[in-house]
C-alpha cells in the first residue's frame, strides 16, 4: 500500500479532470431530471386512476347513504288489527298491515280511482311497510286504534326518482315511473310528505330483494365473523412458524423445501384454497356450508403465508447483536426470542397480518366454493349461521337488474374501502409507533 | 413444538365443531344454482321467509352446472334440498343423483326467460334474423356461390345483408360458462344454421362436424365475451352505440330509458312475445325439489307453495315484476298442482 | 498495584515507540515467516481457562488451527492480531458463541475451572452466565437502563425480590462507573446514551450476573478517545474481581490494559508472553513486524 506514489492520471494531455468532468456533467444532470420526471409522471398516473375510482364510486354510491320516506297518515284499525279484541299476539303478527298501509295511501289521494291507477298508487310504498307497522304494533300495542303520520319506506323507483336518477323527461314507456306516479311524488313532495333521511337500512338490515330493504349488516357480521377465526388461527400459527423457520429449524433441505412451498403458496390463487377448503373442511370434517367458521378457515389458509413471510422478515430485520447480547447473557434460545427478537418483530409481524387480514377481508372466489355466496337475509349471530361477506355482497348486487342496486353497490364498496383504508392506516401507525432504529 | 400443538388446537377444534354441528339439524332450506333464477329464487325466498315461521332459506349463486353436482351430492342436511336452474337436468346429472342416493326429483317450471339482443337507444333499431345472427358470429360460414365452408371474414352487418345498416359487427355476450350464452347458441345459433342446405346436407354426413359449424363463435373480435355481469354490459352497450349486447330480459325492462331490444324474426322481446311463444330466444327456468329433504327440513312443501302461488308466479305475481315471464295460465296450474303433490320425475 | 492504569500505560507506550525506533536493533529469536510454533510460554500458575489444541472450522476453512493457551486468574489477557486473524473468533469458543453458526465446528479442550466447555453436560446458559461477554458493538437492549441490568439476574433467578434487584442493579451500574450519569434515569431507554456509556451498561449488564470470566470483543472500536479511556480505565478496575479476556485492534490499548498478549496470525498463535515484553522485546518476526506497524 506504502509503495503508491502520487502519479499523473492517464488522462489526455492539455485537458485536466476539471474539463472532463464538466463535459459530463450537462449529460448526467439530464439524465437524472429526466428519470425525476418518469417517476413524477408514474405517480401521476396512478393517483389519476385512484381519483377515477374514487370518484366514480362516492359519486355512484353516496347517494345511497339517503334513503326517501314518505309520510303517511295511518289509522291502526282495531278491526283489521284484532278483531277479536283480545290483544292476541298470533292475531297482532298474522293481521293484515298491508290493508292498513293502503288505506292511508287513498287517505292521501281519495281521488285515485280503478284498479290499475291504485296498484300504481300502492307501488309508491315499499313492501317492508307492512312489516314497519307491524313491528311498530307489537312493540307498542297502544297504538291500537290511535290515527298517526308514519314515515315509511318507499320504493325503489320513487327512491331512484326523487334522487334525480330517472329523466322525467323520457316517454312514459320508457322509464320505470309512470306519469300519474310522477304527478303523485310531486304533490307529496311539495307537501313535504317525502324526505330523504339517512339510510338507517342499509347499515340495519340484511340482505334482500328489494333494494330500499336491502342493507350490508347480514355482510358485515359475516365478514366480522370470518375474520375473527382467520385471525385467532393464522396469526398464532403464522408467528409460531416464522420463529420457529427463522429462529429454531436446522438449515437443511427440509426447511428449504418448507419454505419454496410457503413461498409458493402466497402466490396460489385463491380459488384453490376455497376448493381445498371445500374437500377438507366441508365434505371430509362435515362442516356445514356457508358458515363463518369456514370461510375463515380458508382464509386463514391464504393468508398464513403473507403472515410467516411477513413474521420472517421481520425477524431477520432485528439485528443479530440483540440476539448476541442475549444469548451472552446466558439467555435460553427461547427466552432470546421471547424477550428480546419477537417483540422487537412483532410491529412488523403485525404489520404484515393486517396486511393479510385487509386482503381476506377483500377476497370473495373462494368463498364462492364454500357456499358464502349466497342471498342470506337473517343476519348471522355466530361462527356456524350461514353468512355472507362484503365482497361477496357487492359482486351479487352488481349483478341485480334493478337500477337502484346501483348505488347501494357502490356504497358497499365504499364502506369496504372504508374498512381496508381503516386496517392498513392502523398498520403504518403500528409501524410507525413501535419502529425501532439501530 | 408450539406449532404443532397448535395444530392438535385447531384441528380438535375443527373436530369438535363439526360433530355439534352435525348433531344440530338444519332448521333452513338450502338453494343452490343457477345465477339466473337467483334474482327470482332470492325473492320467493325472502316472502317466504317474512310471510312464514319459517326461516328465510340461503340460495347460493352456483351456476347450473354447480348447483347440480352440490345437489346430487347426496341425502342429509350438509347438502342442499333445492337447485335452480337455466336449463333441464341433464340425464347424467340424473345418473349422479342416483347413483348418490336421491331417487325421487320434483321437477318445477317457473316460468320463461327471455334472451335479448339490444344496443343503445342512439342507434337506430335493426331487424334481427336468427339466419343474420348465426352469419355474423359463426366462425366458419358456407361459400354463397359453392357451398363451401369458408372463414367468416363479414366486417359489418351491410355485408350480411344488404338492408342492414354499414355498423361494425360487435356483439357483446357472456363467456362459455354462462347459461344465456348457452341458451343463446341453442336458441339462435343453432337455429340459424339450418337455413343453410349446405348445413343441412353436412348434418346428413358428418353430425358431429355440423354441430360443431352451427355452434362455434367466431373468435376474431366481432364477438366480444364481456364478462357475467349483465349491468357491465348495459353499460357498456351505452358507451358504444353501435355494438350488441346479450343478457337476460329484466335487464332490457330494467334499462328501458337507455337501450332497446332488436326484434328477431320479426317480434320484438316483450313481456307478452315471450310469455305467448312468438319471441324465439326465450328458455325455461326450473328447480328441482329433492323429496327425500321433504319433512326433514322445515318449510320445504311450503317454500314450493309459495313459489308455485298465483301470487308469485302468476301474471301479475311479484316475479313478473322482477323479470320472469310467467308460463301460460294452463301450464301454470299443471306445473302448481304437480309441484305441491310433489310428483318426482319419472326417470 | 503501586502504579495506576494510566501510568502503567504511559511507560507502556513509551517502550512501544521505543521499539518502533529501534526495530533496526531488533534481535528477535525466530526470523523465519513460515515458523507456526508458538512462541513463548502458553502455560501460567493459576489458569482461570486452559485451551489445549483447539480447532475451528467454519465449513472448509480452517479458521483456528491448534492453539493452546492457558488464561490465568483476575488477569487481563489480550488478544491481537490482524484482520481475519482468528482472534475473535478464539474468544467466541470460550463461551461457546460460536455454537450460534451452524457451520462451525470446534475441536480440542477448553477448560473452565475444571469443566470442560464443550463437554455435553455443560449447558451452554450455565457456561454464558460464567462467563460474560462484551460486544464490539455497544448493543443494550432497545429497554430501560434498568431493565438492561436486571435483565441477566431476573432469568437466572439471582434474586428474591425486587429490593434485593435494585441493589444488585445500582452495585452493578456502580461497578461499571455508570452510576453517576444514569441515577436519574433508570427508567430511560438504554440506547438513548452516548456510545461510551452504552458500552458501559452492557458492562454493567454483563457483571450483574457476577461471572468469572469476562469475554470483551474490541470494545472500544466504536467509541471516541475520552470514551476509550473511561472504558480502559473500567477493565483496570474490574481485574480485581474479574478475569477478563480483551481482543483489540489497538496496540496501544493491549498495552494500556493487559498483563498477557497473545499475537494471532491466520489462524495460528504466534507469540504469547508478558505484555511488557510483547511489546519491547518481540521473540518471532511476525510479532515484530506487527507491533512496529509494518503490516496490519
Amino acid at each position: 500500500m506504502n509503495k503508491l506514489k502520487p502519479s499523473a492520471a492517464p488522462v489526455a494531455p492539455g485537458r485536466d479532470i476539471k474539463t472532463i468532468v464538466n463535459a459530463s456533467l450537462k449529460r448526467r444532470h439530464a439524465a437524472e431530471r429526466r428519470f425525476r420526471w418518469y417517476g413524477l409522471i408514474a405517480i401521476g398516473l396512478g393517483l389519476i386512476f385512484v381519483a377515477l375510482m374514487f370518484t366514480n364510486i362516492i359519486g355512484k354510491g353516496y347517494p345511497a347513504f339517503w334513503q326517501a320516506y314518505v309520510q303517511v297518515p295511518i289509522t291502526f284499525d282495531p278491526a283489521v288489527i284484532d278483531p277479536q279484541g283480545n290483544r292476541d299476539p298470533k292475531a297482532i303478527e298474522t293481521a293484515d298491515y298491508a290493508a292498513l298501509v293502503r288505506a292511508g295511501m287513498r287517505q292521501l289521494f281519495p281521488a285515485v280511482q280503478g284498479r290499475l291507477e291504485l296498484r300504481a298508487l300502492y307501488g309508491l310504498i315499499s313492501s317492508d311497510a307492512a312489516y314497519e307497522l307491524q313491528r311498530q304494533v307489537q312493540q307498542n300495542p297502544a297504538l291500537i286504534g290511535a290515527s298517526q303520520e308514519v314515515w315509511l319506506l318507499t320504493s325503489a323507483t320513487v327512491d331512484t326518482f326523487v334522487k334525480g336518477n330517472i329523466d322525467r323527461t323520457l316517454d312514459e314507456t320508457e322509464r320505470l315511473v309512470k306519469d300519474n306516479q310522477i304527478e303523485w311524488i310531486d304533490k307529496l313532495l311539495a307537501a313535504g310528505k317525502i324526505q330523504k333521511q339517512f339510510n338507517t337500512v342499509l347499515f340495519g338490515n340484511g340482505d334482500s330483494r328489494e333494494p330500499e330493504q336491502a342493507g350490508i349488516r347480514g355482510a358485515l357480521m359475516g365478514s366480522f365473523f370470518t375474520l375473527v377465526v382467520t385471525f385467532l388461527l393464522s396469526f398464532p400459527i403464522g408467528v409460531a412458524t416464522a420463529v420457529y423457520l427463522e429462529e429454531f429449524a436446522p438449515k437443511n433441505r427440509w426447511t428449504d423445501l418448507i419454505e419454496v412451498n410457503i413461498n409458493n403458496l402466497a402466490a396460489v390463487p385463491s380459488i384453490v384454497f376455497g376448493l381445498l377448503g371445500l374437500a377438507v373442511f366441508i365434505n371430509f370434517f362435515g362442516l356445514p356450508r356457508s358458515a363463518p367458521l369456514v370461510g375463515g378457515l380458508v382464509l386463514s389458509l391464504m393468508t398464513l403465508p403473507v403472515i410467516i413471510i411477513a413474521g420472517r422478515a421481520a425477524l431477520t430485520s432485528v439485528p443479530p447483536s440483540i440476539r448476541e447480547a442475549a444469548l451472552g447473557m446466558g439467555a435460553s434460545k427461547l427466552q432470546t426470542v421471547g424477550h428480546h427478537v419477537l417483540p422487537l418483530a412483532m410491529p412488523g409481524m403485525l404489520t404484515g397480518s393486517i396486511i393479510g387480514m385487509a386482503r381476506a377481508l377483500g377476497e370473495s372466489a373462494p368463498l364462492l366454493m364454500i357456499g358464502m355466496v349466497a342471498f342470506i337475509v337473517d343476519v348471522p349471530k355466530s361462527f356456524m349461521d350461514p353468512a355472507t361477506v362484503l365482497p361477496v355482497q357487492i359482486y351479487l348486487w352488481s349483478d341485480l337488474p334493478e337500477r337502484a342496486f346501483v348505488e347501494r353497490t357502490s356504497a358497499a364498496i365504499m364502506v369496504l374501502l372504508a374498512f381496508m383504508i381503516l386496517m392498513n392506516g392502523l398498520a403504518i401507525v403500528l409501524r410507525k409507533r413501535f419502529e425501532r432504529r439501530w | 413444538m408450539i406449532k404443532n400443538k397448535l395444530a392438535l388446537a385447531a384441528t380438535a377444534t375443527i373436530a369438535l365443531a363439526s360433530t355439534a354441528y352435525a348433531q344440530s339439524a338444519r332448521d333452513y332450506i338450502s338453494i343452490v344454482g343457477s345465477s339466473t333464477v337467483y334474482p327470482f329464487s332470492t325473492a320467493v325466498a325472502e316472502q317466504f321467509g317474512k310471510g312464514s315461521s319459517f326461516k328465510t332459506p340461503k340460495v347460493e349463486s352456483t351456476g347450473t352446472g354447480g348447483g347440480f353436482k352440490l345437489f346430487c351430492g347426496g341425502v342429509g342436511v350438509q347438502h342442499p334440498d333445492i337447485s335452480n336452474a337455466s336449463r333441464k337436468i341433464k340425464s347424467s346429472e340424473i345418473e349422479t343423483c342416483a347413483k348418490n342416493g336421491i331417487k325421487e326429483i320434483v321437477e318445477v317450471n317457473v316460468g320463461f326467460d327471455g334472451i335479448v339482443v339490444a344496443s343503445s337507444k342512439k342507434n337506430k333499431p335493426m331487424p334481427l334474423t336468427t339466419k343474420n345472427l348465426w352469419l355474423a358470429l359463426a366462425k366458419e360460414i358456407p361459400d354463397p356461390a359453392t357451398g363451401k365452408l369458408v372463414a367468416n371474414n363479414a366486417k359489418t352487418w351491410k355485408d350480411i345483408d344488404a338492408t342492414l345498416p354499414a355498423n361494425k359487427i360487435e356483439v357483446l355476450g357472456p363467456p362459455p360458462t354462462s347459461g344465456t350464452r348457452d341458451a343463446f347458441v341453442e336458441l339462435v345459433m343453432d337455429h340459424g344454421c339450418k337455413e343453410f342446405d349446405a348445413i343441412k346436407e353436412l348434418e346428413k354426413s358428418d353430425e358431429k362436424k355440423a354441430k360443431a359449424v352451427c355452434q362455434t363463435i367466431r373468435e376474431d373480435g366481432a364477438f366480444i365475451e364481456a364478462g357475467e355481469n349483465d349491468n357491465l354490459i348495459v353499460n357498456k352497450l351505452v358507451a358504444n352505440p353501435n355494438a350488441l349486447g346479450l343478457f337476460g330480459y329484466s335487464f332490457l325492462e330494467e334499462n328501458l330509458d337507455k337501450i332497446q331490444g332488436e326484434t328477431i324474426d320479426g317480434v320484438a322481446p316483450a313481456f307478452e312475445s315471450i310469455a305467448d311463444g312468438k319471441y324465439p330466444v326465450a328458455r325455461p327456468l326450473f328447480f328441482y325439489v329433492k323429496k327425500a329433504h321433504v319433512g326433514v327440513i322445515p318449510g320445504i312443501k311450503e317454500y314450493v307453495a309459495e313459489f308455485t302461488s298465483e301470487k308469485a308466479m302468476g301474471d301479475e305475481g311479484y316475479l313478473s315484476a322482477k323479470g320472469l315471464i310467467p308460463l301460460p295460465a294452463a301450464k301454470r296450474k299443471q306445473v302448481a298442482a304437480d309441484a305441491n303433490s310433489l310428483k318426482a320425475m319419472t326417470p | 498495584m503501586s502504579t495506576t492504569a494510566v501510568e502503567t500505560a504511559v511507560s507502556l507506550d513509551n517502550a512501544l515507540s521505543t521499539a518502533i525506533g529501534a526495530r533496526k536493533q531488533s534481535s528477535v529469536e525466530v526470523t523465519d515467516y513460515d515458523s507456526r510454533q508458538t512462541v513463548g510460554k502458553i502455560t501460567v500458575d493459576h489458569p482461570k481457562m486452559i485451551c489445549r489444541e483447539v480447532n475451528v472450522y467454519y465449513g472448509e476453512k480452517h479458521a483456528i488451527k491448534n492453539v493452546g493457551l492457558d488464561i490465568g486468574t483476575n488477569e487481563v489477557i489480550a488478544f491481537i492480531g490482524p484482520s481475519g486473524c482468528g482472534k475473535s473468533t478464539f474468544l467466541r469458543c470460550l463461551n461457546r458463541m460460536n455454537d450460534t453458526i451452524p457451520i462451525c465446528r470446534v475441536t480440542g479442550q477448553i477448560k473452565l475451572d475444571d469443566d470442560d466447555v464443550y463437554d455435553k453436560s455443560i449447558d451452554v446458559v450455565q457456561l454464558r452466565a460464567r462467563v460474560g461477554m462484551v460486544f464490539q458493538k455497544p448493543n443494550p437492549f432497545p429497554k430501560s437502563i434498568y431493565e438492561n441490568v436486571a435483565y441477566g439476574p431476573r432469568i437466572h433467578g439471582m434474586v428474591n425480590n425486587k429490593t434485593e434487584l435494585d441493589e444488585l442493579v445500582r452495585d452493578s451500574l456502580e461497578r461499571a462507573g455508570l452510576i453517576k450519569e444514569v441515577e436519574k434515569r433508570l427508567d430511560e431507554p438504554g440506547t438513548s446514551l452516548s456510545g461510551g456509556q452504552q458500552q458501559r451498561l452492557c458492562i454493567a449488564r454483563a457483571i450483574a450476573v457476577n461471572p468469572e470470566v469476562i469475554l470483551m470483543d474490541e470494545p472500544c472500536s466504536a467509541l471516541d478517545p475520552i470514551a476509550t479511556a473511561k472504558i480502559e480505565e473500567l477493565i483496570d478496575e474490574l481485574r480485581e474481581n474479574y478475569t477478563i479476556v480483551i481482543v483489540t485492534h489497538s496496540m496501544q490499548q493491549a498495552a494500556r490494559v493487559s498483563q498477557r498478549t497473545a499475537y494471532f496470525h491466520l489462524g495460528d498463535l504466534i507469540e504469547i508472553g508478558d505484555t511488557d515484553q510483547i511489546f519491547t522485546n518481540p521473540r518471532h518476526k511476525l510479532t515484530e513486524d506487527y507491533i512496529t506497524g509494518r503490516f496490519g
